[in-house]
């Protein structure tokens, strides 16, 4: 079943065109992984999708359900219930953006309980079981500013879960980890691939690309340049871009 | 130490008037210093650039000539004239000119807030009020605490601008007893008085910035 469509994508920032025809779809329990240079618009494009972005051309359709569309005239059209559908797909961002004031347990259960409604007793029992996933249930009571980096974002990883989300985008998540912390956040994603989620990273993790997708596409200058398997992209790349892409961080 | 003991119902009575401006200028300054500044960093221009002037003025001016102005000076406006008692007047100045400085204080802890609090709270389906009661405000607080503190700590003292209307207040009442008495230990136990209020405030700023350390 497709869960994502996006279709001509195009975003500008004032006059800088960042996003210039971007088209992609992702299949349910797909891991698209999304690498490229810095500049090259992978974040941006990633933030169009759950409407952190506004979009400039083009359309969006969330589990047949469409977010965004465009008309003949160039005009962009946001669904009445765009947020809803947005807030469909759990977001995991670079810088965690844990909430501070609140424990690990509170981070969790914040939305489910005043967003959703859910029962607290309920969504308790299952931040919980999130955190024993995510191996930190012992961490429950402590604020989030306590925690290393790789702990904050495996919260932050179980925030987004306990929403329930169909989707899972992933934006640079060990970009600000040392070494050492990013292998068990890839450790978490790799667990969460392996339960069949659908997700979308954007990562300069090459070795979790190459290992945990199914799809790699290599986007750069606004295009997405190249895209395939792991090994047709990484083992027998055809763009000349992509080429000296990998040339570069390999060395 | 007979004679401070016998001044000292007086200046009790001063305080009492004192504190009562002081209470209720806090009470109604600090919500209008919250609602102008969302009004400060909302997207329409026109209500930023009124609130805008609106904070230029009351801080560019001195509080003593607002005071004069809304006492003295109101009733000769046209349409608008009203004649307010002594004490309304103070309140009304004191609110509005508190009102602009609480105002810069609580724009300046919105800004402070990173913006990926907000994409956070978006992403989890929080609508704006949701975000700001439950995500921003907490955090702002904890940001503002100490300037608010300072402003709490200057109005103690500013409170005693109302002498000019002639109110007895703790200043006015001590400087009563200096002239009636040709005793200058009713200023000694003023700033006896204005210490303590001020202490006890710091005691409890104090007491909330502990309380708001334990997230860091």
């Amino acid at each position: 079943m497709r869960k994502i469509e996006a279709k001509s994508i195009c975003k500008k920032f004032d006059d800088l065109e960042v996003l210039k025809s971007i088209d992609m779809t992702v299949d349910e329990g797909e891991v698209v992984a999304i690498i490229g240079p810095s500049g090259g618009g992978k974040s941006t494009f990633l933030r169009c999708l759950n409407k952190l972005e506004t979009i400039n051309g083009g359309t969006i359709i969330i589990d047949g359900e469409t977010l965004v569309s465009t008309d003949e005239n160039g005009n962009v059209r946001y669904a009445d219930n765009s947020s809803r559908i947005a807030c469909r797909m759990g977001m995991v961002f670079q810088q965690f953006n844990l909430f501070p004031h609140m424990t690990v347990l509170e981070n969790l259960m914040e939305a489910p309980v005043h967003v959703q409604k859910r029962n607290p007793a309920e969504v308790q029992k299952e931040a919980e079981a999130l955190l024993e996933k995510v191996g930190l249930l012992d961490k429950r009571d402590q604020y989030p500013l306590r925690l290393s980096g790789g702990q904050q974002q495996r919260v932050a990883i179980a925030r987004a879960l306990c929403m329930k989300p169909d989707i899972m985008l992933f934006d640079e998540p060990t970009s600000s980890l040392d070494p050492e912390l990013t292998g068990e956040v890839l450790k978490t994603m790799r667990n969460l691939a392996e339960d069949h989620m659908t997700m979308v990273v954007v990562t300069h993790e090459m070795g979790f690309a190459r290992e945990v997708a199914t799809k790699v596409l290599f986007m750069a200058d606004g295009y997405i340049q190249e895209q395939g398997t792991p090994e047709e992209v990484f083992g027998n790349p055809k763009n000349e871009r992509l080429k000296s892409f990998l040339k570069s961080i390999l060395k | 130490m007979d004679y401070i003991i016998s001044i000292i119902p007086q200046m009790l009575m001063g305080t009492v008037d004192t504190l009562r401006l002081f209470f209720i200028t806090i009470v109604l300054a600090i919500p209008l210093g919250i609602l102008l500044a969302f009004c400060r960093v909302s997207s329409f221009k026109l209500l930023r650039d009124v609130v805008a002037a609106y904070v230029y003025v009351l801080r560019g001016t001195p509080l003593m000539l607002q005071l004069l102005f809304v006492y003295f000076g109101l009733p000769f406006i046209p349409v608008i004239g009203i004649r307010l008692d002594d004490f309304p007047a103070a309140v009304l100045a004191f609110v509005l000119n508190y009102g602009a400085y609480f105002c810069e204080i609580f724009r300046a802890g919105l800004q402070a807030i990173p913006r990926g609090q907000f994409e956070a709270a978006k992403t989890l389906g929080m609508n704006y009020a949701q975000t700001m009661k439950r995500i921003i405000l907490p955090q702002v607080f904890k940001i503002i605490l100490p300037p608010v503190s300072n402003e709490t700590i200057t109005l103690v003292k500013d409170t005693s601008l109302i002498y000019v209307l002639a109110m007895n207040d703790l200043l006015r009442t001590t400087r009563n007893l200096v002239q009636r008495d040709f005793n200058i230990m009713p200023f000694v136990v003023a700033a006896v008085f204005y210490l303590v209020m001020s202490m006890i405030l710091t005691y409890g700023f104090n007491k909330l910035e502990k309380h708001f350390a334990r997230w860091d």
